[in-house]
C-alpha cells in the first residue's frame, strides 16, 4: 500500500517535474554557461560551441561597474517604494469602507476590481493614450487650471516615470484591496465590538485588534506586490519604451534592451543569473523568516 | 452596527471617486475604439470624451477592411493574432491545468512530491526577463520560435505554479471520506479519481483553468521575445501598429485594446470568489 | 442609576419583526434572565440594550437617561459575548486591562485593578499566558473580568455558558451568581437554559416569538404560568395540559375531560375562574404534582412508558391529545400497559382560556 502510494504520487507529479526542469534547471546550467563568455547569436556561432569565446569572470566583474544597471536596479527600487506604500493605503483605505453592507456593494466592488483584469499590455495603450498631451490626463488638469494645460508627459523624463507609476498604482490599488478586504471581512466581528463596548475609539480598534490579525495577510499582499513590481515590464514598455532616454528603464527593460539590441548574451546571462541568484538568498531567507515568526 | 449619516456620505463620495479614476482610462479607451480619424488626435477644445461620429471603422480596419482617408493598408490583419492568442493562451492553460491537477492531486493525498511547491513559488519569483535568454536560445534550436505551440508550452509552464496551487487547496478543501468511501467499497484509485473525484471538483477546475486563461491572455514579454511575425499575440500585434504615414493609428490600437480587454474582465468577474485564492496562491481563502 | 427600562421596544430587520412592543423595567442591581426559544427575541433585545442595533420603535432608558444616539462605546454597559470574543492574540493579562488601557487609565492603576481583578477571577498564575491557548473554562474568566474590570453599572451575558460542558456549566452556575452578588451590578442575562434561568435569575422574562410572554420569579414562572407556552415551555417535563369543559354540580366545580371522566373538583380560586371562562378550557397541572388514587377517584390513563432516572420515575401516560406525564419520587412497580390512576392535586390544577391560551385566574 505504502510503495503504491509513493508510485502513484510520483508519477502524478512527474510531468509537472519534467516541466518545471525544462524550465529552470536546464536554462540554468546554459545561462551559466553563457555568462562565462562572450557569446552572442551573432558570432555565427551555436551557443554549444560558445567555449570559444571564454572570458571567464569579466561579464561579472563588468557588472559591477555597469552604471546603466544600477540605474535601472535603483529606479525599480524607487518605484516599488513608491508604488507598493501608495496601492496599499488606497487598497486598505477602500477595503475599509467595503467591510458592512450598503446599496450597491456588489456593482462597485466588481468595478473596482477591473483594473488588475485588463491585460497589461492594454493598460499601458490606455495611458499612453491618456498621458498624451493633447490628451484627456491634460484635459481634466486644465479644467482645475482655467488654462489649457499641454504638459509633454512621456516626454519629460522626470514626469514620465510619474505616469508610468499611475498606471501602476491604478493597475494594482484593486489587487490590494481584494486582499486586504477578504483579511478585513476574516476578522471576528465580535472582538472589535468587544474592543468598542470596551471603550476603545476606531482608531485603537484597528491598531489593537484588526492590524495584529491582518499582519499575515498584510505580508503576503505586499510580498506579491513588491515581487511583482520588480519585474514591472509591460505597461511601462508600452508606454515609454524605457525612454526618453533611459528615464524609466527598470531592470527588466534593461535587459530586455541589451538581449535584443546589443544581443550581447553573455553578458545577459550574467546578468540574469546573479539577479536569480540574489532574488533566490532573498526568498529563503525570507521564507525561513516568515517560518520562525509563525512557529 | 449603526453608522452616522455623515459616513454614509463620505462613503458613497469616496466609492463615487474610486469608480471615476477605475473606469476613466477604460472609458476612454472604449470612445477611441469608436472614434472617427479626424477625432483621434482631436486636443485642447476639440477633445471630447464621447465619439461626435460613433464609427465601427476602426473594428473593419484591424480585420482588412481599407480605410479610404488612411492612405495605409495593413499588411496583416488582426484575424491571425487573435487565433495566435486563444491558440496560445487556450493550449497553455490546458498544459498546466493537466500538470498542474496531477501534482496537486498527488501532492493533496499522498504527501510527497519534494521540493516542487517550493521550485513552484521560486519560478514565479523571477522576472521572466531573467530566464527567457536560454528559452530563446533553446526553442531556435527547437525550430519553436514563432509558432503558437512553442508558445503555448511556455506558457504552459510559466502559469503552472498558479494552477499548481489552486488546485491544490480545492483538493485539500475536499473531504477525503468520500473517496476513502470508495476505495473500501473496492473501487482503484484511477477509477475513484475519474469518477468520484474530478466530477465533484468540476467548478473549481473550471474557475482555475479561467483564471490561468487570464494570465496567459494578459502575457506581453514573453509573446514579444518567442514570436516574431506569423505567430504574434494580440498585445504584441497592436504594439506594432503604427504606421510612418499616419503615426499612431490611435483608434484602431484601441478597437484592438478593447477585444482583448473584454475576455479578461468578464471571465475575471465570474470568477470572483476565487480571485483572492488564485492570487495569493491559495494561502488566502475568501 | 442602573434601573433600564425598555418602552415600547420594536424591532424589525426589513419585513421581519424581531421584537414586538416590549415593555420590561429592570431595576438596579437585579439579575433578569431572557429566556426563551432560539430566535425569540432575545439576543435582539440584549444587543439593543448594548448598542449593536438600533430600536425600529420605542426608548431605552437607563435610569432616566434616554440611550437613543448614545453609541456603544459609551453606554458603560459590560457584555460577555456568546463566543467570548477574547483577543485571541493578546496574553490574558493585555485582555484584561485592554478597557483599562483603551481608556488611558495611569499606568500604576491598570496594574493594581488588573492584578485585582486576576485575583478574584483565580486567573494570577495564567496571567501572562497568550489566550490563544487556553481552555474555555478559563477564556470565559477573562471574558467576564474583561468586562467587570471597567466596573460597568449594567452587565449583559449572552448564552456564556453554552460552550462549556455540563459539568462545568454547574459549577459556574453558582459561581457566576456569586460574582454579581459581590459586583452588585444590573445584569441581564439570555439564555435557552431554563436550568441557568431558574437557579440565577432573580427574575426571569420569559419570550417567544419576539413576544413577552411573562415576566417574575421563578417560583412566580413556574406556579402561575401566564399562558400556555409558559407553560409548557417551564418546567421539565412541561406542564401537562388537557382540553375540557367545565362542568358546575350545584356547589361545586369538575373539569369534564371527555373520555378520561371528570376532574376531583376544584379548589375555590380555580372554580371561581371556571366559572368565568367562555367556552372549553385546557386543564393544567405538573407532572410533580398528581398523586396516585384508588379505583374509580380522579383520572385512569394506560402507562405507554416508564423513564427511570434513579431519583425519580417519569411515567409516559395515554397518547396523542390524551396524553400526560407524571413523576414520582418512588418505583412503585409501574407497568407498560396498565392503568394508572391518579389525580392532581386541587391547589396546583391551573386553567387556561382553550381559544386564547391564556391564564383563567380566579381574582
Amino acid at each position: 500500500m505504502k510503495d503504491e502510494s509513493a508510485n502513484l504520487s510520483f508519477r502524478l507529479t512527474l510531468p509537472a517535474q519534467v516541466l518545471v526542469l525544462f524550465i529552470s534547471v536546464f536554462p540554468l546550467l546554459m545561462q551559466a554557461y553563457i555568462s562565462l563568455t562572450d557569446w552572442s547569436p551573432l558570432s555565427g556561432q551555436s551557443w554549444t560551441q560558445a567555449w570559444a569565446f571564454w572570458n571567464t569572470f569579466a561579464n561579472y566583474s563588468d557588472l559591477l561597474s555597469d552604471g546603466r544597471l544600477w540605474s535601472a536596479l535603483g529606479r525599480t527600487a524607487f518605484v516599488m517604494a513608491v508604488c507598493v506604500p501608495i496601492e496599499f493605503m488606497l487598497g486598505l483605505g477602500l477595503a475599509t469602507l467595503f467591510m458592512d453592507d450598503f446599496r450597491g456593494k456588489r456593482v462597485f466592488y466588481s468595478i473596482l476590481i477591473m483594473p488588475m483584469m485588463v491585460v497589461p499590455a492594454v493598460a499601458g495603450y490606455m495611458f499612453f493614450m491618456l498621458f498624451q498631451s493633447g490628451g484627456p490626463v491634460n484635459d481634466i488638469l486644465s479644467m482645475f487650471t482655467g488654462s489649457p494645460v499641454t504638459i509633454a508627459w512621456l516626454s519629460n523624463p522626470k514626469l514620465a516615470l510619474v505616469a508610468v507609476m499611475v498606471a501602476d498604482i491604478w493597475q494594482w490599488t484593486p489587487l490590494m484591496f481584494l486582499i486586504l478586504l477578504a483579511g478585513l471581512v476574516g476578522v471576528p466581528e465580535d472582538q472589535v465590538r468587544a474592543a468598542t463596548l470596551l471603550g476603545a475609539n476606531p482608531l485603537q480598534r484597528f491598531t489593537s485588534i484588526v492590524l495584529p490579525r491582518m499582519k499575515t495577510i498584510i505580508g503576503i499582499a505586499l510580498a506579491i506586490r513588491v515581487i511583482e513590481c520588480f519585474k514591472i515590464f509591460d505597461t511601462l514598455f508600452i508606454m515609454t519604451g524605457g525612454g526618453p532616454g533611459v528615464a524609466t528603464e527598470t531592470i527588466s527593460v534593461y535587459i530586455y534592451k541589451i538581449a535584443t539590441q546589443d544581443l550581447i548574451w553573455g553578458y545577459v546571462a550574467a546578468i540574469a543569473l546573479a539577479i536569480l541568484i540574489v532574488l533566490s538568498v532573498v526568498c529563503v531567507w525570507a521564507l525561513k523568516r516568515m517560518a520562525r515568526v509563525r512557529a | 452596527m449603526t453608522r452616522s449619516l455623515a459616513f454614509e456620505v463620505f462613503r458613497y463620495a469616496m466609492i463615487m471617486l474610486a469608480v471615476a479614476v477605475t473606469l476613466i482610462p477604460i472609458l476612454w479607451m472604449a470612445s477611441m475604439a469608436f472614434k472617427p480619424i479626424p477625432e483621434w488626435q482631436a486636443t485642447g477644445a476639440a477633445l471630447t470624451w464621447w465619439p461626435k461620429a460613433p464609427t465601427l471603422d476602426n473594428f473593419r480596419f484591424v480585420f482588412g477592411v481599407s480605410n479610404s482617408d488612411l492612405i495605409v493598408a495593413l499588411d496583416r490583419t488582426a484575424l491571425k493574432p487573435i487565433l495566435a492568442s486563444f491558440l496560445a493562451a487556450g493550449i497553455g492553460t490546458v498544459i498546466a491545468m493537466t500538470a498542474g491537477t496531477a501534482a496537486a492531486y498527488g501532492l493533496s493525498r499522498f504527501g510527497s512530491g519534494g521540493n516542487l511547491p517550493l521550485a513552484l513559488v521560486q519560478l514565479r519569483l523571477f522576472p521572466p526577463m531573467a530566464v527567457m535568454t536560454p528559452v530563446m536560445i533553446m526553442w531556435a534550436f527547437l525550430n519553436m520560435t514563432d509558432t503558437w505551440w512553442g508558445l503555448a508550452l511556455v506558457y504552459g509552464i510559466v502559469t503552472l505554479p498558479f494552477a499548481f496551487w489552486l488546485m491544490k487547496t480545492f483538493f485539500d478543501d475536499m473531504p477525503r471520506e468520500i473517496e476513502e468511501a470508495a476505495l473500501v467499497e473496492g473501487c482503484s484509485r484511477a477509477r475513484v479519481f475519474w469518477r468520484i473525484t474530478l466530477p465533484m471538483m468540476r467548478a473549481p477546475l473550471a474557475s482555475a483553468a479561467l483564471f490561468v486563461f487570464i494570465l496567459n491572455w494578459s502575457d506581453y514579454l514573453i509573446a514579444l521575445l518567442l514570436t516574431t511575425r506569423e505567430w504574434v499575440t494580440i498585445p504584441v500585434y497592436m504594439a506594432s501598429l503604427s504606421s510612418s504615414m499616419t503615426g499612431q493609428l490611435y483608434g484602431a490600437k484601441a478597437a484592438l485594446g478593447l477585444m482583448a480587454a473584454v475576455p479578461p474582465v468578464v471571465l475575471g468577474v465570474l470568477i470572483q470568489k476565487h480571485l483572492v485564492r488564485g492570487l495569493t496562491f491559495g494561502a488566502l481563502k475568501q | 442609576m442602573s434601573m433600564i427600562r425598555l418602552e415600547n421596544l420594536v424591532k424589525r430587520f426589513g419585513a421581519f419583526t424581531a421584537l414586538k412592543t416590549m415593555d420590561l423595567t429592570i431595576a438596579d442591581g437585579e439579575f433578569v434572565a431572557l429566556l426563551g426559544p432560539s430566535g425569540c427575541g432575545k439576543s435582539t433585545t440584549m444587543n439593543m440594550i448594548a448598542g449593536m442595533e438600533t430600536p425600529s420603535e420605542g426608548r431605552i432608558l437607563f435610569g432616566d437617561r434616554d440611550m437613543a444616539g448614545v453609541p456603544m462605546g459609551r453606554r458603560g454597559v459590560g457584555f460577555v459575548f456568546q463566543n467570548y470574543a477574547i483577543f485571541t492574540h493578546m496574553t490574558v493579562r493585555q485582555n484584561l486591562s485592554y478597557g483599562l488601557r483603551a481608556t488611558r487609565r495611569p499606568a500604576d492603576e491598570v496594574v493594581r485593578r488588573t492584578n485585582a481583578m486576576a485575583e478574584l477571577l483565580q486567573l494570577t498564575p495564567m496571567l501572562d499566558r497568550p489566550a490563544a491557548g487556553l481552555s474555555v473554562n478559563i477564556l470565559q474568566r477573562v471574558a467576564i473580568g474583561r468586562s467587570a474590570i471597567m466596573e460597568p453599572a449594567i452587565f449583559l451575558l449572552d448564552e456564556p455558558l453554552s460552550n462549556v460542558d455540563a459539568a462545568f456549566r454547574a459549577v459556574m452556575r453558582t459561581e457566576l451568581k456569586g460574582l454579581q452578588r459581590s459586583f452588585k451590578q444590573t445584569m441581564v442575562y439570555v439564555t435557552h437554559d431554563q436550568l441557568e434561568a431558574m437557579t440565577m435569575a432573580d427574575r426571569i422574562a420569559v419570550m417567544d416569538h419576539g413576544v413577552l410572554q411573562q415576566v417574575g420569579t421563578p417560583l412566580q414562572i413556574y406556579n402561575d404560568p401566564a399562558n400556555l407556552f409558559v407553560a409548557k415551555f417551564i418546567g421539565s417535563p412541561g406542564m401537562n395540559l388537557l382540553h375540557g369543559r367545565p362542568v358546575d354540580t350545584g356547589g361545586e366545580v369538575a373539569i369534564d375531560l371527555g373520555a378520561l371522566g371528570h376532574s376531583l373538583p376544584l379548589a375555590p380560586e380555580q372554580a371561581a375562574a371556571a366559572r368565568r371562562a367562555k367556552g372549553d378550557v385546557v386543564f393544567g397541572f405538573r407532572p410533580e404534582q398528581a398523586a396516585r388514587v384508588g379505583e374509580g377517584q380522579g383520572m385512569a390513563m394506560p402507562i405507554s412508558f416508564v423513564e427511570r432516572i434513579g431519583a425519580r420515575t417519569i411515567l409516559h401516560l395515554g397518547e396523542g391529545a390524551a396524553s400526560a406525564k407524571t413523576v414520582f419520587e418512588n418505583d412503585a412497580g409501574f407497568e407498560m400497559g396498565r392503568a394508572l390512576h391518579f389525580a392532581p392535586h386541587p391547589s396546583a390544577v391551573r386553567l387556561f382560556d382553550a381559544a386564547s391560551g391564556a391564564a383563567l385566574r380566579g381574582h
